[in-house]
């Protein structure tokens, strides 16, 4: 009896352990992905299944790798913790920097790993009416509809330009030790899709 | 594995297989031992490390040598520290560098140096007016770090090259073409 005792104890250790782990795994793998459209269907009212679903979408806009390149000012940030770029580079007029110090001189085609430099054909910072720092989720949704502040695109566009744009994309193979948005480019488009579908409804907050 | 063909301060070097992962300055200082070009921040923020591209069409602008690849200036034509000096004689920035005594340690200077080089060189394409001159300098030099502190001297001496030679680099203003 006692020796059974023995065995059981450290088995349900070990069973503990291992559920504890699994756990741990699987919320933070939930913490990077994005919920589909289909698990808001619960909702009935469509407003708030539309407002629900770019709450969702909301958890990549908001996300470092895509507001540090959104700022509020003429500085880009890097970093989960959004701190200002370091060297210290401008917007300019043309959002690729200012004369001596232009993006592209040191973001290449791609990303460069050994130098921890993240890259892409295009690397460029958003227009200042793009800007999505420090703003609620209702702010950016409310802006990102308005042609006037989203680089004129319709709302279809807009969905082209979140599931496809291949500088969006960046967001998800940032490189070198970079979290990169939580799910899939492709699951982003679809949520974008989703809410177009249901009304384009903002988020109150 | 990329080849890599490129000229540098005018001569042709490659083509040659270089790893992908080779930054330029490892290429300079490692593959070719040209040391000229410095290791500094390693993250693009001293330019210590920054050489000259030039471009087809005759414009020039610096690059930092730490965070980019070898791979990534196939094809391109450059200027390193190493260029500068024409048969055995310092280029008038250089002069000017030493007159000032605008360097301490030297580390940052090769930077330092391909930096105002552009400058002389987009200047005598797009001269400016002499009002506009200090800020002209002081925002093509910022982005260079001198541990040393040396960014006076380094600004008066590029600024000395510029009026010595005014009439190349600097554009007649309305009241009167003061160049001084």
């Amino acid at each position: 009896m006692k020796s059974q005792m023995r065995i059981k104890f450290p088995v349900a250790v070990v069973a503990l352990l291992t559920s504890m782990l699994t756990a741990y795994a699987v919320s933070s793998v939930q913490s990077d992905s994005l919920a589909t459209p289909e698990s808001f269907t619960s909702t009935a009212d469509t407003e708030a299944r539309s407002a629900a679903i770019f709450a969702e979408l909301g958890k990549v806009l908001t996300h470092p790798r895509c507001v540090n390149c959104h700022p509020a000012g003429d500085r880009p940030h890097q970093g989960e913790l959004g701190r200002l770029h370091q060297p210290p580079v401008e917007r300019g007029a043309d959002g690729l920097g200012l004369a001596a110090m232009r993006c592209p001189i040191c973001h290449q085609q791609a990303n460069f790993d050994p130098g921890r430099v993240p890259g892409h054909p295009e690397w460029h910072l958003a227009p200042r009416g793009m800007a999505w720092e420090g703003k609620t989720l209702g702010e950016i949704c409310a802006q990102i509809k308005d042609r006037e502040r989203n680089g004129g695109r319709s709302l279809e566009e807009l969905v082209h330009h979140i599931g496809t744009d291949s500088l969006v994309g960046w967001a998800w193979a940032p490189g070198f030790d970079r979290r990169p948005a939580p799910g899939t480019q492709k699951e982003a488009g679809t949520l974008a899709e989703a809410w177009v579908k249901t009304g384009a409804v903002c988020p109150t907050r | 594995m990329t080849t890599l063909s490129l000229t540098i301060n005018g001569r042709a070097h490659g083509p040659m297989e270089v790893r992908d992962d080779l930054t330029m300055n490892d290429f300079l200082r490692e593959k070719l031992g040209m040391t000229g070009t410095k290791f500094g921040c390693g993250a693009a923020q001293c330019l210590s490390c920054a050489v000259i591209v030039d471009n087809a069409d005759g414009t020039s602008y610096t690059s930092p040598t730490c965070v980019v690849s070898a791979a990534s200036f196939n094809g391109k034509e450059i200027r390193t520290v190493e260029g500068h000096a024409k048969n055995g004689e310092l280029s008038a920035l250089q002069k000017a560098f030493i007159d000032h005594f605008a360097f301490q340690c030297g580390y940052c200077t090769a930077g330092f140096l391909n930096e105002g080089q552009v400058l002389l060189e987009r200047l005598a394409k797009k001269p400016v007016s002499r009002a506009d001159l200090e800020k002209t300098i002081a925002e093509a030099l910022d982005s260079h770090l001198c541990r040393c502190t040396g960014y006076i001297k380094y600004h008066e001496a590029v600024r000395d090259v510029i009026l010595a030679d005014a009439s190349r680099y600097l554009r007649v203003t309305d009241s009167g073409g003061d160049r001084r």
